[in-house]
């Protein structure tokens, strides 16, 4: 009997032992995804993984989505003529170079050449993005899940994003989505953006850098937006917006949002100097969620062609834009050095060729010249040393196109 | 339509119960010791078909009586058996008071039969005693005295378990000893139900009529023989068996919600609510034009809200002498109730260290329309007295119609520009929502005695639900308040039309083998063996249209008059179907095995063993655009040891100690990486989320004073490594939260109850009070400023209570019952501190639901033998469900009170 017990132990604890023995720790695997390798690119038809150049002179359609995957490049040299089909984009994970020159552009646009027809560059987590003198015309057709598409996209803290003397034209939604990165945004012409809603440079998320020498023109929403992410304040978004030229944006997306020449909201530092907004909805607005300590305005010029504009949606309203050069309520407050118009000829920056735009609608041609006269009195009422960081940085005169020939190209 | 069908059942059932004799027995049955009344006790007349069973106060009555002599049977779960011969005159009303007195019950053979009526309060106690396990039991009879309407409501009666509700909905999950319905089983007759429900792993509790149950079951250990993912406890919904008498009762009630005294119900027009999008009808490349989407569903209208009605009938009985026997229950209710709801995020404010502040600001009112009906037929075959076999079919279908109106601000950030208080951007979000929900459950076991020490028992399942809910809209407009205060138009911002399907499946067998033994006089031993394998399916399909505002001919977003004047275009086409990210299949299989064994030593049970679950659970979430989580697979396998020991001090008193191991794993939903639509929160899976394994230990004294007396104390330790938890991501223009599951460390619960119920004459009061500490070390963010200014953001570990852990929960009732006026009155309170419902990330604040207390009344009168008029109201106190976080009222919800009146009619 008592043995029979003492075996009848000794199996329940070798049976418990083998028990025990089952127990798997968790595992998760993902399934292995079979990425295509990279294609070199081939003048014609392109689609899929691709690397490699754009040659100059060579035509390419691009029939579906392309994917530059980490570690490739996707280059173009001068003159390269990229066509969309179908509503594809270029997804971004590794590298992007555009590189055309100012004689020899490289050209994107869709094959039906119609506002939001293509999904312009998907480079949330690229390595480094790098644009220089291309058009990008026609991008922000819907997504598959149906949401429309920025022009540009990065979303990766601390990538750098080089986009300078290029010319974007007609997108839906933001054009440049730039939330992160280290930016440098130089002399580049954004036209008639936006559906009925979008900023032209939305900078969000710990973005710092320089946005400089810019025109944007006729933008849905606001121009440039500075911002923090709500839910993480830090690393603050901090960027030196100057000498950019803002003229009639922030109406399409309704009285209910107006959009801003310049704005700087949620825990963002800007430093606005330089810049001449004509015709804004509202011009710059320092929203009182800013970082209003650390963030310095001051020398920029503020105009209107009219003295008030008939609101498009309820024709009893009538809209005072001197009235909203700085909004009301807001913590952004006029500055000394800051030039501003009183009525219309007072203080006209005096651009070369101008049709008077206020109000127009997405993909409304871009005909003006924002070159200044002579005389305008945007000459030397520049601050070319605002950044108490940075030595040197600004200029003698406003807006986006300066006599010491720095400013934008085109 | 299914209500006529009752009324014509109704009367034809009536209707056959006329007749001419004329001689009748009446009487009461009592418990011999305590005098008191013994409810649902059957009085026999043997040999004939003749009987009835005793009311609520004990009372029975057998008329139309042929003169003669009779003997008169009683039998009654705990009781001997009673037994007398009578002579009944022609015209005599022969009173005859019958009281039983207690037997012993014998647990040392195999019982195929061992069938309690449990559905009385007092059979419940005796379960409780008996039972192997930390067991409490909540009686038919209970639910049908207090004030619930459904197993919801009836289930915060039972010690330790509270109710999680969400806003603007009746949705119900079960907490069990401050641990969040995640870590606790939801079954219906012991079998787990899929759920249709997108954001949860069990049905509804509030889908489920209290008539339908018998009882319901809430453990709080478990033997290996359980099924071993339940942290908390397993609520086991018991649906009514075939009774050993014919049995009848049908009841109807009509309510109204006081919340409609003060506002209209919101309405609109479910008829255009489209149950096909435009993929399902004309294929994939069908480019949908504007005017394929409706208006009337966006045309919301006020009105008065309808009443509620409730009705339910169940008739059971047993034929071919009593070897067939079946029970078909049926409940239907038609709610109309409303929310008010206020909801807001807060942020670090970073000009004032992490301290929260509100971001936004959401102010919603629900109006909903619930239809619930729940049909469930068991029926069961006794071949003989060694085997039966039963088939049980649970069906629950549930439609809802929502209109949500919703106006959102945000305080910070946005493109309002907001400049000071009540400025700013200003969005109305108005949604119409419809849904249609079934269960299906169909279940065959048998029960089998082989020879006198071998019982075999097995049943299958077949398990499915399903939701389906077309074309939710989703109308934003907005408009900005100016810093003086005036107004723009309202601008017309987007719509979006969603269907949305998804299903569960789930089919499982399972086995057991026990051999039982006398070990001697006072002892015996029982060896019990199992299995269990499980393969369920899950699938989700969303397909969404973007509508946007046509701009008009000068560009500009076009201004919002009403529904039928907007002009949109329908920028993605052809529906976000084929690549829609929210569509993914799933799947999860459970292998399971068990060895228990059960030491009865006279006055000591030792109840032990092991369990071994393996687990794999997988995703597919067909992606367009190639992701690396776009597909992945679980596996892991648990071993997870159970010991339980009961020893009987006395005949009336057990002492219970306990230490078993149990996981709790994520929903399927939970590890899929894309947003899943909620009613007013999205939930964004994550495939990294490991399930949580713990340990917990059981301490219990049990005292059984008397019949439907008791008097517990128990205390309770638990490790839960890898608890899974929510923290709140933020808001969207709709006003529609997100979060998302995350494992955040080990949780330490450990806490104590006591549950005590007493009748002092015509008074009786029941009691239970639980009180839970919680802890868990998670990395929360600070962020200091460095030498420069610079700000730093860290992670700090910080000690806070566990998600959904509530410290106090009081449950007290008092009871009223007069057997001459035939009356019984319920005062229901109940109390639960305040609880963490979200983690929030910013170091040293959390969100906490704020303290509630809730109090019910409910009464019955019997006016005839077989009517008894009812009567219920809820909520007396208008509890608010509040959040806060930091004194900042992050929700408020407000449901105000409920009344319900109706009628009984029982054989």
């Amino acid at each position: 009997m008592k043995t029979k017990n003492i075996n009848l132990f000794i199996t329940v604890i070798l049976l418990l032992t083998v028990i025990a023995s089952c127990k798997k720790a968790e595992l998760t695997t993902f399934t292995k995804i079979k990425i295509p390798t990279s294609s070199p690119i081939q003048p014609g038809n392109i689609s899929g993984f691709v690397k490699g150049t754009l040659l100059t002179g060579q035509t390419y359609t691009v029939t579906a989505d392309i994917t530059v995957k980490k570690g490739d490049t996707l280059s173009a040299q001068p003159g390269a003529i990229i066509i969309v089909k179908n509503n594809a984009q270029f997804t971004i994970q590794g590298v992007l170079n555009l590189l055309g020159s100012q004689t020899q552009p490289v050209l994107f646009n869709s094959d039906v050449n119609k506002p939001g027809t293509w999904g312009g560059f998907q480079c949330d987590s690229a390595q480094a993005v790098n644009i220089k003198w291309t058009h990008v015309d026609n991008t922000g057709g819907p997504d598959a899940s149906g949401s429309a598409r920025r022009t540009i996209v990065v979303n990766k803290v601390g990538v750098p994003v080089d986009i300078e003397d290029s010319w974007f034209t007609n997108g839906q939604d933001d054009l440049m989505g730039l939330f992160g990165a280290k930016i440098t945004v130089l002399r580049n012409t954004i036209s008639s953006s936006g559906s009925t809603d979008g900023e032209g440079i939305n900078l969000k998320s710990g973005t710092t850098g320089i946005v400089a020498y810019n025109v944007i023109f006729s933008q849905a929403g606001s121009g440039i937006k500075l911002e923090t992410n709500k839910n993480v304040p830090f690393p603050q978004t901090e960027v030196d917006v100057y000498n950019n030229t803002v003229v009639a944006v922030g109406w399409r997306r309704g009285s209910a949002e107006p959009g801003r020449g310049t704005s700087v909201g949620v825990n963002a530092i800007g430093h606005i100097y330089n810049n001449i907004y004509v015709n804004c909805y509202h011009g710059l607005e320092v929203f009182n969620d800013a970082d209003v300590v650390h963030t310095t305005y001051g020398n920029n010029l503020f105009y209107a062609t009219v003295d008030s504009f008939t609101d498009l949606v309820d024709p009893t309203i009538q809209i005072n834009i001197r009235d909203n050069f700085y909004p009301a309520g807001a913590s952004g407050v006029p500055q000394p050095t800051d030039l501003i118009s009183k009525k219309v000829g007072d203080l006209d920056p005096l651009f070369v060729k101008f049709d008077g735009t206020v109000a127009a609608p997405n993909g409304y041609p871009n005909t003006n010249d924002f070159h200044l006269k002579p005389g305008s009195p945007a000459f030397g009422a520049g601050n070319s040393d605002f950044d108490k960081k940075i030595k040197g940085l600004g200029n003698q005169d406003l807006g986006a196109y300066t006599t010491d020939g720095k400013g934008n190209q085109h | 339509m299914i209500s006529k069908n009752y009324l014509f059942v109704l009367f034809i059932l009536l209707a056959s119960y006329a007749s001419a004799q004329n001689a009748s027995i009446k009487g009461k049955v009592t418990d011999g010791k305590s005098r008191e009344p013994l409810p649902g006790a059957y009085v026999r007349l043997d040999g004939s078909k003749k009987g009835s069973s005793t009311d609520a106060f004990g009372n029975f009555e057998i008329n139309k009586l042929n003169p003669g002599e009779y003997k008169i049977k009683v039998k009654y779960v705990g009781f001997g058996e009673f037994e007398q011969k009578i002579t009944v005159a022609d015209g005599q009303v022969f009173v005859l008071n019958i009281a039983l007195s207690e037997s012993k019950e014998n647990l040392k053979t195999v019982n195929v039969y061992g069938k309690l009526n449990e559905s009385n309060e007092s059979s419940s106690r005796q379960s409780e005693k008996n039972a192997n396990n930390v067991t409490n039991i909540l009686s038919a009879r209970a639910m049908e005295r207090s004030p619930d309407l459904n197993a919801a409501t009836a289930i915060t009666r039972v010690s330790a378990v509270t109710l999680q509700r969400n806003s603007g909905s009746d949705e119900a999950y079960a907490i069990i000893r401050g641990l969040e319905p995640r870590y606790n089983n939801t079954l219906i007759n012991g079998v787990k139900v899929t759920s249709p429900d997108p954001v949860s792993r069990f049905i509804s509790l509030n889908v489920v009529p209290s008539d339908l149950l018998d009882r319901i079951e809430v453990s709080k250990t478990l033997t290996p023989e359980m099924e071993g993912d339940a942290i908390g406890g397993t609520v086991n919904l018991v649906f009514k068996d075939a009774p050993d008498h014919e049995y009848f009762k049908i009841d109807g009630s009509i309510g109204y919600s006081a919340i409609f005294f003060n506002r209209k119900y919101d309405n609109f027009n479910q008829g255009a609510v489209l149950r096909q999008s435009p993929t399902d009808r004309f294929g994939p490349n069908y480019a949908a034009p504007a005017g394929y989407f409706t208006r009337p569903n966006l045309d919301f209208t006020k009105k008065n809200a309808p009443p509620t009605t409730l009705a339910s009938f169940t008739y059971g009985r047993r034929f071919f002498n009593d070897k067939l026997g079946f029970i078909v229950s049926d409940s239907y209710q038609n709610q109309y109730y409303g929310t008010n709801s206020e909801f807001n995020i807060a942020i670090f404010d970073p000009k004032n260290n992490n301290k929260p502040v509100i971001s936004d600001v959401a102010n919603r009112t629900y109006s909903t329309q619930q239809l619930n009906n729940g049909l469930s037929a068991h029926l069961d075959y006794k071949i003989d007295d060694k085997n039966k076999i039963a088939l049980d079919n649970v069906f629950l279908y549930t439609y809802t119609a929502q209109a949500r109106l919703s106006i959102d601000t945000s305080i910070i950030g946005g493109n309002g520009g907001r400049v000071g208080p009540g400025t700013g951007t200003v969005y109305n979000d108005n949604r119409s929502f419809l849904q249609n929900q079934y269960v299906e459950n169909l279940k065959l076991s048998g029960k089998h005695a082989i020879g006198n020490h071998l019982q075999f028992d097995w049943a299958g399942i077949y398990s499915n639900a399903t939701l389906n809910s077309p074309d939710r809209a989703d109308l934003t407009l907005n408009h900005l308040i100016n810093p003086d205060f005036s107004s723009t138009p309202n601008y017309f911002d987007a719509i979006s039309r969603i269907w949305a399907k998804s299903g569960n499946k789930d089919l499982s067998a399972t086995g057991n083998l026990s051999y039982t033994t006398k070990l001697g006089e006072n002892s015996a031993l029982q060896i019990k063996a199992g299995g269990l394998y499980r393969h369920s399916t899950r699938f989700n399909k969303q397909n969404e249209y973007q509508l946007k505002p046509a701009p008009e001919a000068n560009g500009v977003k076009s201004p919002f008059t009403d529904i039928y004047q907007a002009n949109w275009i329908v920028y993605n086409v052809t529906g976000s179907l084929r690549s829609d990210a929210a569509n993914y299949t799933a799947y999860e299989d459970i292998s399971a095995g068990y060895g228990e064994f059960k030491l009865t030593l006279d006055k000591l049970d030792v109840i032990g063993g092991v369990r071994v679950e393996g687990t794999k659970q997988g995703y597919d979430t067909h992606p367009v655009v190639l992701v690396v989580r776009s597909s992945a697979q679980k596996t892991y396998t648990d071993v997870l040891p159970s010991l339980q020991l009961k020893y009987k001090l006395t005949d009336l008193s057990n002492l219970r100690a306990s230490y078993f191991k149990s996981i709790s794993r994520p929903a399927l939903f939970e590890i899929v990486p894309t947003p899943v639509y909620g009613q007013s929160t999205d939930i964004t899976g994550n495939p990294d989320v490991q399930h949580s394994e713990a340990d917990n230990y059981d301490l219990r004294y049990e005292l059984y004073p008397k019949n439907e007396e008791q008097f517990f104390v128990g205390a309770f330790y638990k490790n839960i490594k890898n608890p899974i938890e929510f923290a709140l991501q933020g808001l969207d223009q709709g006003g529609q939260a997100s979060t998302t599951p995350q494992n955040f460390g080990t949780a330490k619960v450990a806490g104590a109850e006591i549950v005590y119920s007493r009748y002092f004459g015509n008074f009786g009061v029941s009691g239970n009070y639980t009180y839970t500490y919680s802890n868990i070390k998670s990395p929360k963010v600070v962020n200091t400023p460095d030498a420069q200014g610079n700000i730093i953001s860290e992670l700090k570990l910080q000690n806070r209570p566990l998600q959904g852990q509530t410290g106090d929960v009081v449950n007290l009732s008092l009871l009223y019952k007069n057997d001459k006026h035939k009356t019984f009155i319920q005062l229901a309170y109940t109390y639960t501190s305040k609880t963490l419902p979200f983690v929030y990330n910013g170091y040293g604040y959390d969100y906490y639901t704020q303290p509630q207390s809730f109090l019910a009344l409910s009464g019955e009168k019997q006016i005839s033998r077989h009517v008894t008029l009812t009567g219920k109201v809820n909520n007396i106190l208008n509890t608010p469900t509040t959040v806060k976080i930091d004194n900042l009222v992050q929700s408020k919800d407000l449901y105000n009170v409920s009344f319900n009146v109706g009628f009984r009619y029982s054989l």
